[in-house]
């Protein structure tokens, strides 16, 4: 995502030589004068983007003596140069950065999720069609799993809409090694104040600062870093907004947050709170605040801390220790009216393909060398699961290759597609790309050798399912007093699943456990999956995540209790209830422990006695009595209200608890934590509510 | 308006009204200089608590009757916190180490170890040494009893323990071996119909014989259960005369009907109810064990004779791997399938052996 801007850069003019150097500009702006030369003449750190063959030196002097001045000529500068066809040096920069989207039919989102933020983008400055909506629109939160283009679609709308993106980056990132040992004289400056300090000081003056060079420089001189991203800080070289005009409306620029403050440590986490609070209550509307949040992928087994036990009563989790939108901005900010999600999904696949055609027709337009084939292309596509920048490398390094091995393979593309496969396979392939839905179906619906293809299918997925059963050997026959244990050979791969599966063996087991039902027929069946799900809790223990087993054997078993074929009866795979049913035991549960206390204190008899009621006691025998009193209604003795919770239990008539049958998968009305103490669920929350991407009834207009 | 169950709990050995041996025994033994670490056991609400507060009352006079509770904050090694109320007084201190689930060890450890090292500074105090009451201590997981077992030789100068469990069969031989063990039955009918008598004559009514024996007979033995079913009768008619209909606890009801539920119908779909059902009983702080303990009685009653082992032996089963378990819920359901499963192939004239 962190591209260049591609030609339609339309300010001309100059040397494109210094492209590399802003960043190292913006440092200096800020820093005493010796300081700047230093950083200015070392290399500076860039990352991937190669800054390598630039004649930086005779540059450097000048960034320092005017630092304010040259860095939006720069800017525009920089659009120039990477807008030129690829002929020069800038060639080596990668293809994601090379043909980085710069106009918004480019995007390769959906086009209402673009609309979508450009209306909350308007409604931030101009303030919605009644004018009033403003006052609400201060914090905008794009979620998405990576290589969606959230920061892309942002940077988009900035030139479009002509505002300007004021970033903060946490200044430790400029130390990457080869700073490492010149940066000494940073640490007495850095020193001086904590990161977290800089960053209130950033929003502060990034809220209340006007679209004056001088301030917008200092506010991006405010994060001494080296990343390449910062080349997009100041968008203002776009005609549409003319950079030293003080007369346009101080609210045409936007604090983008991506780079975050360590959010994982609690107290910082707090004054992040407090910060984006106080950003939200201040009266006078400063700019909004664009938060940008990949998705961290979930990998399952080590998302447990070794000692989170649910144990029966007190359940007690570990902190939260991914970022979501929760842990992030606090339980009553994400809910607050200042604050609108836009959950960006995986990119679909028409619409990648697409872009990644036209990217292909502009780069071969002015390079020689053969465009890969399409089924290549294809291949990328699918295999990307939605990431366009994992694509775009892919589709980079696929011309690479081909390039390189001469173009004798280029002619016979047939047979390249094979290999081609493998060596994509091999590059592109990424760890987490089942998806949770994907996981479930392929266990619960138990696909054997020789299944006839369910009638959905299109002939083409059949022909693929035959030819996988091809590969597919028969087990050796078992003993006749085994026989009942005889199955076909399953279309599972359980290598693959366990290694890819985005959860763990613990939450397997709850889902597996929730939908069973629905495909066994029979109660034997049931037993089988029932005994799997036991055994292995009760082999696991007390520590879910020990046993590396644990995955397979639950599939195993699940799959070999499991009914083949499963009969399609519009099954619809649940989230678990389970952790619903244990905020409600842990609610209870401290009914109990009030009513404990409560005894305790003398409150139904004449002394202090504590100790004399455990709390199985109360929750076992006390109910009918607790009940006997409300029903009294005796008013002196002030029984604890959550008493409730635990003492009466009717039968409901219905039969079926309603949160069980009733959840659909995408189920907004969520269970989920509020204490952040579910910490797994909370981010399998987010994955699941992309997961329908490829099914998206909008993705298919698309297709044409 | 108060809790029967609390204000009339007899206060000194002498007001006991039953198991007067037992009481004559803890009584001599408190007399002695050489007071052992205690074992009481017995099932619920038979009346192991009252004693060890009789006891303690005996060993250290009314002192031990000034209480106060302290939260104390343990650190698990995962540097968790846990806090664990604790019951104590300048005499004698008081833990339930079950609050801390798994961690009990941790708990156990530190405390005693703290108490241990102290000595006893009231120079009036009639012993030299405290006395620790662990409740529920059969609960307590295999680290903490081996824990416990190496204090209690090492401390015993200091420190004396009392242990109160439901059934020793949870506890590990050596912590046995250095108890003395006080088996506190449940009382008989006529005893506890003595208590409720002893009770009505205190709050000055009149209990018909007829309502007392029918309490005592419903009760199972539970003097606990017995005085609360009274209170509440006693709440809802005042005279508590004609026929009384004694309420069971809403969950014992509630596992009935899973039982039925379970009974009546063996298909996928009545899984999935019985999930739901089980889901409130633990949603309401019923132990798994006495869920899958009542429900299996209940079944037990109104399947067929040969199937009855079948039931209970599963039962246990499951129960075991309960403990041993995370989810519950997994060995509950797993149990009801089985039973399931098995009720079906009996209906169908299976012959079970082949499935075994």
């Amino acid at each position: 995502m962190h591209t260049i801007k591609s030609s339609s850069g339309s300010t001309s003019k100059a040397s494109r030589n210094k492209t590399k150097l802003k960043t190292v500009k913006l440092d200096a702006s800020s820093e005493p004068p010796n300081k700047k030369l230093r950083t200015s003449a070392k290399p500076p750190v860039f990352d991937l983007i190669g800054s390598v063959p630039q004649p930086r030196p005779q540059e450097s002097p000048v960034s320092s003596q005017q630092p304010s001045l040259l860095q939006p000529q720069i800017q525009r500068k920089d659009v120039k140069g990477k807008g030129k066809p690829p002929v020069d040096r800038d060639d080596d920069r990668l293809w994601v950065d090379k043909h980085e989207p710069t106009i918004e039919a480019d995007l390769a989102v959906h086009k209402r999720k673009v609309e979508d933020v450009r209306r909350w983008l308007s409604e931030a400055f101009e303030g919605g069609p009644a004018g009033k909506l403003r006052k609400y629109r201060r914090i905008l939160v794009l979620t998405g799993p990576a290589g969606t283009a959230k920061t892309t679609t942002l940077r988009v709308l900035a030139r479009e809409m002509g505002f300007e993106i004021v970033e903060w980056r946490n200044s430790m990132s400029e130390r990457g090694p080869s700073t490492l040992i010149d940066d000494f004289g940073d640490d007495s400056w850095m020193g001086t104040e904590a990161l977290f300090d800089k960053f209130q000081a950033f929003l502060t003056r990034a809220s209340s600062c006007y679209n004056i060079f001088a301030t917008s420089s200092a506010i991006v001189s405010m994060q001494p870093q080296s990343h390449s991203q910062s080349k997009f800080l100041s968008q203002s070289s776009t005609p549409s907004l003319p950079s030293t005009s003080s007369s346009r409306p101080s609210n045409r620029h936007l604090i983008l947050l991506e780079d975050l403050p360590n959010i994982l440590h609690l107290p910082t986490q707090a004054r992040f709170h407090d910060a984006l609070q106080s950003l939200c209550s201040s009266s006078e509307s400063g700019p909004p605040v664009v938060i940008i949040i990949s998705d961290s992928g979930l990998r399952g087994e080590n998302a447990y801390n070794d000692d989170a036990w649910d144990g029966a009563g007190g359940a007690r989790w570990s902190k939260k220790e991914t970022i979501d939108i929760r842990s992030l901005l606090g339980a009553d900010l994400s809910t607050s009216p200042y604050v609108t999600r836009i959950a960006f999904n995986p990119i679909a696949p028409t619409l990648m393909n697409k872009a990644l055609q036209a990217m292909l027709t502009k780069h071969f337009a002015s390079t020689s060398g053969k465009p890969p084939a399409k089924d290549v292309v294809e291949m990328i596509v699918e295999s990307s699961n939605g990431d366009i920048r994992s694509a775009v490398m892919a589709l980079e390094f696929a011309c690479v290759v081909t390039l390189t091995k001469g173009g004798g393979k280029g002619k016979t593309r047939r047979n390249v597609a094979g290999s081609a496969r493998a060596v994509l396979e091999a590059v592109t392939r990424r760890e987490q790309s089942l998806v949770l839905f994907h996981l479930m179906g392929k266990i619960l619906y138990n696909k054997r050798k020789g299944d006839p293809p369910a009638t959905h299918l299109s002939a083409r997925d059949a022909a693929k399912e035959r030819e996988l059963d091809e590969t597919l050997l028969d087990p050796s026959p078992l003993p006749n007093w085994l026989s009942e244990h005889d199955r076909k050979t399953s279309r599972v791969c359980l290598e693959t699943i366990a290694s890819d599966s985005p959860i763990d063996s613990s939450l397997l087991g709850l889902y597996i456990h929730e939908n069973y039902t629905m495909f066994c027929t029979d109660v034997d069946q049931c037993d089988g999956v029932c005994e799997g799900l036991s055994w292995v809790d009760c082999v696991g223990g007390n520590l879910p995540s020990t046993t590396p087993h644990a995955f397979p054997t639950l599939a195993l078993s699940t799959l070999h209790a499991l009914p083949t074929p499963v009969p399609r009866k519009g099954q619809k795979v649940c989230k678990p209830s389970w952790f619903d049913v244990r905020n409600k035991e842990q609610d209870a549960l401290e009914g109990v422990g009030d009513v404990v206390t409560w005894l305790g204190q003398g409150g139904a008899s004449d002394e202090r006695a504590p100790g004399r009621w455990t709390h199985a006691n109360v929750a076992l025998e006390l109910g009918g009595w607790l009940r006997a009193v409300d029903r009294t209604g005796i008013a002196q003795l002030q029984l604890p209200r959550t008493h409730r919770l635990f003492s009466s239990l009717p039968w409901c008539a219905g039969g079926v608890g309603g949160n069980v049958l009733g959840e659909d998968e995408n189920g907004e009305a969520d269970e989920v934590d509020g204490e952040g103490d579910i910490r797994v669920l909370g981010a399998l929350r987010d994955q699941k509510e992309g997961k329908g991407w490829w099914l998206e009834s909008d993705d298919i207009e698309e297709a044409e | 308006m108060s809790l029967w169950v609390d204000k009339f709990r007899p206060k000194t050995l002498d007001d006991l009204h039953y198991h007067q041996s037992l009481s004559i025994r803890l009584k001599s033994l408190a007399a002695s200089a050489d007071f052992p670490h205690m074992l009481f056991y017995g099932p619920s609400g038979a009346g192991k608590k009252t004693r060890i507060s009789c006891t303690l009352r005996q060993l250290f006079g009314s002192g031990v009757e000034k209480l106060k509770i302290d939260q104390r904050v343990f650190i698990s090694p995962s540097k968790r916190k846990l806090e664990i109320n604790i019951v104590q007084s300048n005499f004698h201190i008081e833990i339930t180490p079950s609050e801390a689930g798994n961690y009990d060890r941790v708990v156990i450890q530190d405390l005693l170890k703290e108490i241990a090292q102290t000595q006893q500074v009231d120079l009036n105090a009639k012993h030299r040494f405290k006395v620790v009451v662990i409740n529920e201590a059969d609960s307590l997981s295999r680290d903490a009893q081996a824990a416990l077992r190496r204090t209690m030789e090492k401390y015993m100068s200091n420190m004396r323990i009392i242990l109160c469990a439901n059934s020793t069969s949870r506890l590990i031989a050596p912590i046995k071996s250095r108890c003395l063990l006080m088996r506190v039955a449940a009382p008989n009918p006529e005893e506890m119909q003595t208590v409720l008598e002893h009770v009505a004559k205190k709050l000055k009514f009149d209990l018909p014989e007829e309502a007392s024996q029918q309490i005592a007979e419903d009760s199972g033995g539970n003097m606990r259960k017995a005085l609360l079913v009274f209170e509440a009768l006693k709440m809802q008619s005042p005279d508590l005369s004609g026929s009384l209909t004694i309420a069971k606890p809403d969950w014992e009801i509630y596992c009935h009907k899973v039982a039925d539920l379970i009974v009546q119908e063996q298909s996928p779909a009545r899984v999935l109810e019985v999930r739901a059902k089980l889901y409130e009983l633990l949603a309401h702080c019923i132990p798994p064990t006495i869920i899958l303990k009542t429900i299996a009685e209940r079944v037990v009653e109104r399947v067929d004779e040969a199937m009855k082992a079948d039931v209970m032996h599963w039962a246990a089963f499951y129960e075991t791997r309960m403990r041993l378990g995370n989810k519950k819920i997994y060995h509950l359901e797993a149990w009801v399938v089985k039973v399931m499963s098995l009720y079906k192939h009996f209906m169908y004239n299976f012959d079970m052996a082949d499935f075994e």
